[in-house]
């Protein structure tokens, strides 16, 4: 921002320095416009150098820019001849005043920039006495820069801002990964190892083994990401389901990722979890329960399987298989609603398997 | 050399977690195998399989030198008769899926219960692939991938049994489970996984080769 308001200086700069050589002769005092000259170029090698340091970037030193401006652009009349100024002819700095207002404009904001206009603005009325056709155009583009650029600046400073918290967020997520691949590399696989032995020492030993299990689980499922839908508002469906995996659940999904839109795998994880719901109720003690997710060309297909009791599929009229048909009735109404199809069978004494099949797309 | 049918099966353990590997070590000893050694990591795995050849090597994918699959196809280079069981955390798929096309007979996660990890290491003693439904999911998943995959020339394919059978074994059917549920033997049901690996396994060294062929470094 400051460099493109020192380019805007130096290039002004020199316009003001044709201006000069070629109307010198019509001048009442050349001298004196060359003094201004050396003037403008100090003050701007001045200002680029200041304004180059964020700890200069201060309210008085632009509005500091904005005096010399002024001082300039009123100095025109010790220099040029009555007949010039009444002629219309442009003031000794010409464009190189905007570089002032621009400077506002960066340093505060659009009212700083506009404050700015209205000062260079009055400093030409009072220079020139009238306001003539191009007095007028020119207050109207220096307001029209202050206010314009101090909007661009605040807009680009707070994309600036934006992008800058995306990285902290990125930063914090490969930190929060580290943190969680450390994890499953130590504590957890010394909680799996205090489960596996206390379970088999067997009496307070098992407990506390029991105990470890279940922490281990807990630590797993939060040290798991919560999925968040990539650029494409997709989510990878094994992210969602790999919470499940514990003593009494296998999860089995492919090594990459399977994305579905957002809508269909909250669904899929929603009738997941009362598949599962329904093995703890109805399945049996004893009951074990695997989740396979499988990518087909056009589809993806989830199931979750159990070896617990099963029931008879035609036999609605006992109470207990009532309440798990009406569960079945809820999973496939949830998996039509995106335009899937779900399908639940059962045998007595051989568990209950619900597939869950949904379009990729 | 090589131990006879009656000997006790020779067991290796490679494993960063000093914890886990003695422990795994000392249950195995309680169980009746023999621990040949135990090692941190992918270097002293090689030179431990190569000094006491062991019939199994429990190899955790996670070691601080080597990449498991590269540990794996080191230590089958060396002793081709060796069986590689992969012993890991969950969570490393692709990990478990580089190691298992680079030769592993089979995996296992490290919450497995004791005895499913003896009945694992007898099986892959005895020269059967260990397929848990975790491993049957991934290379049900690799198949695809190479199907999806539009590039590959002559990629194996599943026959519809072969996924059949692989889809009940990531249901967590038990062979005797599928066997009947097909009606198939108990030994088709085993050869049917097996092949699905095997094809797996040819492909990836033919991969390989090609790849080393177009670098010209054959």
């Amino acid at each position: 921002m400051w460099r493109a308001v020192g380019v805007f200086r130096f290039a002004t700069l020199v316009y003001g320095a044709v201006l000069v050589l070629r109307d010198h002769d019509g001048y009442a005092h050349p001298a004196r416009a060359y003094a201004a000259l050396a003037v403008m170029a100090a003050w701007s090698l001045i200002t680029v150098a200041a304004y180059a340091r964020p700890a200069a970037r201060r309210p008085w030193l632009a509005g500091l820019d904005v005096a010399v401006a002024v001082a300039l652009v009123l100095g025109t009349r010790v220099v040029a001849t009555a007949a010039q100024i009444d002629h219309g002819s442009a003031t000794l700095p010409a464009s190189w005043a905007a570089a002032s207002v621009l400077a506002c404009a960066v340093a505060g904001g659009p009212w700083a920039g506009l404050t700015g206009a209205a000062a260079v603005s009055a400093a030409d009325l009072v220079e020139r006495g009238t306001l003539a056709q191009n007095t007028f155009n020119g207050i109207v583009l220096l307001v029209i820069a202050g206010l314009v650029g101090g909007y661009v600046v605040r807009l680009a400073l707070r994309a600036e801002a934006a992008v800058d918290r995306a990285a902290r967020l990125d930063a914090a997520t490969a930190e929060r990964l580290r943190i969680a691949r450390d994890i499953h590399d130590s504590v957890l696989q010394v909680l799996a190892l205090v489960h596996a032995r206390g379970r088999e020492l067997g009496g307070e030993a098992a407990e506390l083994g029991r105990l470890a299990g279940e922490q281990e689980t807990v630590l797993r499922s939060l040290v798991a990401m919560t999925p968040v839908p990539a650029g494409d508002g997709r989510l990878d469906v094994r992210a969602l389901l790999e919470s499940h995996a514990g003593d009494r659940v296998e999860v089995s999904c492919p090594a990459y990722a399977v994305p579905l839109l957002e809508e269909t795998a909250l669904a899929v994880a929603a009738a997941t979890d009362e598949a599962l719901s329904n093995v703890r109720l109805h399945a049996g003690p004893d009951a074990r329960a695997w989740i396979l997710v499988e990518k087909e060309d056009d589809a993806v297909t989830i199931s979750v399987r159990d070896n617990g009791v099963g029931f008879a599929s035609g036999r609605p009229e006992r109470a207990s298989a009532a309440g798990r048909l009406g569960l079945a009735q809820s999973i496939m109404g949830r998996i039509r609603d995106v335009g899937g199809e779900a399908r639940v069978t059962s045998t007595p004494g051989r568990g209950t398997e619900v597939e869950l099949r949904v379009p990729r797309t | 050399m090589y131990p006879g049918p009656d000997d006790p099966i020779g067991v290796a353990v490679v494993d960063d977690h000093p914890i886990w590997r003695d422990g795994m070590a000392e249950k195995l000893t309680a169980a009746g195998f023999t621990v040949t050694g135990t090692a941190g990591d992918g270097a002293q795995a090689l030179r431990l399989v190569r000094a006491t050849r062991p019939r199994v090597v429990l190899l955790d994918l996670h070691l601080p030198d080597l990449p498991g699959a590269e540990v794996t196809r080191r230590l089958l280079a060396a002793d081709a008769s060796i069986r590689v069981l992969v012993l890991s955390a969950s969570g490393e798929r692709q990990d478990v899926l580089d190691a298992v096309g680079a030769g592993a007979t089979g995996y296992l996660v490290k919450s497995a219960r004791l005895d499913e990890v003896l009945a694992a290491v007898r099986r892959a003693a005895a020269g059967e692939a260990v397929f848990t439904p975790g491993l049957a999911g991934l290379v049900l998943g690799e198949y695809q991938r190479l199907v999806d995959a539009p590039a590959q020339v002559a990629a194996p394919r599943l026959t519809a049994r072969e996924t059949e059978v692989l889809r009940l074994v990531a249901k967590g059917l038990t062979y005797r489970e599928i066997a009947e549920r097909l009606t198939l033997s108990h030994r088709t049901v085993q050869n049917h996984v097996q092949n699905t690996l095997t094809k797996l396994q040819l492909h990836n060294k033919a991969q390989l080769v090609r790849y080393a062929l177009e670098q010209g470094l054959d």
